[in-house]
């Protein structure tokens, strides 16, 4: 085993890893954002508007990844987007991202009972006061567990990015393979800390989880 | 810009040729995933405390691993301890490996769906686990499971494109071949993600379709 | 009890005209005229379908009337009053402002779950009538102590009984000081013997002169506590007549002697 090439190749790896995170941290508040936004302009707005984002919905979850990220990163210069890899993979990570997580929002509006709202509107509530006060408190706790999931997901898929040379984790890894020629160690390592990333953040999950859902306990007691 | 359709319907024929290669990857990695699924599902819930964890270090290593990375490692591995597959076997061994974790998930939760009852019933009948399996638990937890089953399916469609990557001739590959010739990218690669919906679309109708016939029974 | 009716008794407050809904095809109200006078308590009775919820509704424009007019004190709920062809619907503001004086009680009680008991009452003091946290939180005790609710103020809705939660809901209406209070079979979703303390609240409201329509299947709280009872039947108002004319005698329409005769077969004691 040639463990010592850590050594050297360490501070690119780091580095990799570095991208790694700042592309899924940002990927993933740009798609919750967009995804938010994106339910919300579903459950106020006129049918054709509707129809629209339903297609686009679709359209974003029935391709690849891979795909999307070619289309944005080779095809954008064609329409006067021109991205570094960098760019181009946050930006694709937010499009691919937002439909998953619009379609969380809407079935967290979908859970409030109707009743709740109407309630809201004969006190004489405004939609806005509505929505912070009633709907997402509530919404919070339901869907905090497919949210974090949904993320997980992502930070996986940042692994897609390193097809076009964006330096993040896999792409530094498979430089240091092909130019020391050792495959099996680095491979076993960077796996070994997809994995641990994977754990650790399902395990950040459970604690938010766990503190947004502390009114219900607190309520059942 | 100048979006050319003449390029697409050029290039049609190549990339439905490809798309073959990505039905293939997903189909029987789907069918590896459903065959795996099952042991490891049953391991899951064994009486054996050993089985039960291995099958959880085997869910969460094949979930907490980007399956571009657990391809790679496939490819660079099995040549190095000795195992000579061809490149297709391998990758299609890969997905199905890996979504083999998730299906013994979706497995999982459907049989907590069945009622204790029907295996007491098969246990008071002298049935042995094997056939209780075979006959009661694994018929009734595919179709409960169905739904999930049918997004896994679209899920592998999406993942196939990985493939690509190790040099795989599929749907992916193909479109990437000819965006080299043609420097054509945008409209090689929307004509590969049409296709790539269209799929998944026919996929998803034909599981509505499967779905209501289950139910009618 | 103090009888602190005003002069201004007897007065309409609520006038409904000609008023008409459909849900798709179906009638759900033909041509309802209907005052809702000051300090009275008006039940809605009927078989279920007869539309005598949704007039409830149309009252604080949850449900949009097609034809026809509500008015509240003259002025016309949830449609701009400017004569235009299709009306349009008022902005949502004014809306609000509206609604800040019809209160309304839910069958479901649709208490919000994350809030308490205070919270639940105090909120829209807070965010609707603006009031200052200590005073709304004062008024939002208060309200609850008038449903007889006031050591259950850090209880959540889940923490509670049905008659308790519908007596919240309830304090929460009140506490906005509404000038009239809608009633959407209050009781119909609690147990039995929950019924009574929930109709024990609205008796003491009666009395103290609130203004109060009711939709209700308790006959004997509409027979010994409303002013007036109104018949609907198949999208129709029948009838609006004094409980007496009703529930005493045999009444002259046959459709309420036939609901009765039901209603008495369902209920023997």
């Amino acid at each position: 085993m040639e463990f010592e090439l850590f050594h050297r190749y360490g501070p690119a790896l780091l580095r990799g890893f570095g991208v790694t995170i700042l592309c899924w941290v940002a990927g993933s508040i740009g798609g919750i954002v967009l995804g938010f936004a994106i339910a919300c302009l579903y459950r106020w707005s006129w049918r054709p508007v509707r129809w629209l984002l339903q297609a686009y919905v679709e359209l974003i979850r029935g391709t690849p990844f891979m795909i999307q990220l070619f289309i944005l990163y080779y095809g954008g210069p064609y329409v006067g987007l021109v991205l570094s890899p960098v760019q181009a993979g946050i930006l694709s990570f937010v499009i691919y991202g937002s439909p998953y997580f619009s379609e969380i929002f809407r079935s967290g509006f979908g859970s409030i009972p109707e009743g709740q709202i109407e309630a809201a509107r004969c006190v004489g509530l405004g939609e806005a006061a509505i929505l912070r006060r009633i709907v997402l408190p509530q919404m919070l706790v339901l869907i905090t567990a497919p949210l974090t999931n949904f993320i997980i997901i992502l930070s996986k898929e940042t692994a897609i990015l390193s097809v076009v040379t964006v330096p993040e984790l896999l792409y530094e890894t498979q430089t240091m393979a092909a130019e020391t020629f050792t495959y099996v160690e680095p491979f076993l390592v960077l796996s070994l800390c997809y994995w641990l990333l994977v754990v650790l953040t399902s395990w950040l999950g459970q604690k938010v989880e766990h503190r947004v859902t502390r009114h219900l306990r607190r309520a059942n007691a | 810009m100048d979006f050319s359709f003449k390029v697409i319907l050029h290039n049609l024929p190549f990339l439905l040729a490809a798309a073959k290669w990505t039905l293939l990857i997903s189909v029987a990695g789907m069918a590896i995933s459903i065959f795996l699924g099952i042991f490891i599902c049953a391991a899951r819930i064994s009486r054996a405390a050993w089985l039960r964890r291995a099958a959880a270090v085997y869910i969460s290593f094949f979930r907490g691993v980007p399956l571009l990375v657990q391809l790679l490692v496939f490819f660079y591995m099995l040549p190095h301890v000795g195992i000579d597959l061809p490149a297709m076997a391998a990758a299609i061994l890969a997905v199905g490996m890996c979504s083999a974790a998730y299906t013994a998930e979706i497995l999982r939760g459907a049989l907590q769906a069945i009622p204790a009852g029907q295996t007491e019933a098969a246990d008071a009948l002298g049935m042995s686990p094997v056939w209780l399996w075979r006959r009661i638990l694994v018929p009734q937890a595919l179709r409960l499971g169905m739904p999930s089953l049918v997004n896994e399916l679209i899920l592998l469609v999406k993942v196939s494109s990985l493939a690509s990557v190790v040099g795989i001739g599929e749907l992916t590959r193909v479109a990437q071949n000819i965006t080299g010739q043609t420097y054509r990218p945008l409209e090689v690669y929307i004509a590969a993600a049409a296709i790539y919906f269209l799929i998944n679309l026919v996929i998803s109708q034909l599981g509505r379709v499967a779905e209501r016939r289950l139910q009618l029974n | 009890m103090p009888d602190n009716r005003d002069s201004a008794e007897g007065a309409p407050i609520i006038t409904v005209r000609a008023m008409s809904k459909r849900f798709g095809d179906f009638e759900a109200l033909t041509d309802i005229s209907i005052d809702v006078r000051r300090s009275e308590v008006l039940c809605l009775i009927g078989p279920s379908g007869s539309g005598k919820s949704t007039l409830l509704r149309c009252m604080n424009f949850l449900e949009r009337y097609d034809e026809g007019e509500v008015r509240m004190e003259g002025e016309l709920i949830g449609w701009r009053d400017d004569g235009a062809a299709p009306r349009r619907p008022l902005p949502s503001a004014v809306l609000r402002e509206q609604r800040k004086h019809i209160g309304m009680v839910f069958q479901q009680f649709n208490l919000w779950p994350h809030f308490t008991a205070l919270q639940n009452v105090a909120e829209a003091l807070l965010r609707v009538k603006r009031l200052p946290r200590d005073e709304a939180f004062a008024r939002a005790e208060a309200a609850l102590g008038k449903v007889d609710l006031a050591d259950k103020a850090g209880n959540h809705p889940s923490g509670l009984s049905g008659g308790q939660q519908q007596r919240v809901a309830i304090a929460r209406a009140i506490a906005m000081e509404p000038r009239v209070m809608l009633f959407d079979e209050p009781t119909s979703a609690l147990d039995p013997e929950l019924v009574g303390e929930v109709l024990s609240v609205m008796k003491q409201m009666a009395a103290e002169g609130m203004t109060m329509v009711v939709v209700t299947h308790e006959m004997g709280f509409a027979a010994h506590v409303a002013d007036r009872v109104a018949f609907l039947d198949r999208a129709r108002l029948v009838a609006c007549v004094p409980p007496a004319e009703i529930f005493g005698a045999t009444p002259a329409d046959e459709r309420i002697r036939a609901f009765l005769q039901t209603y008495r077969e369902r209920n023997v004691v």
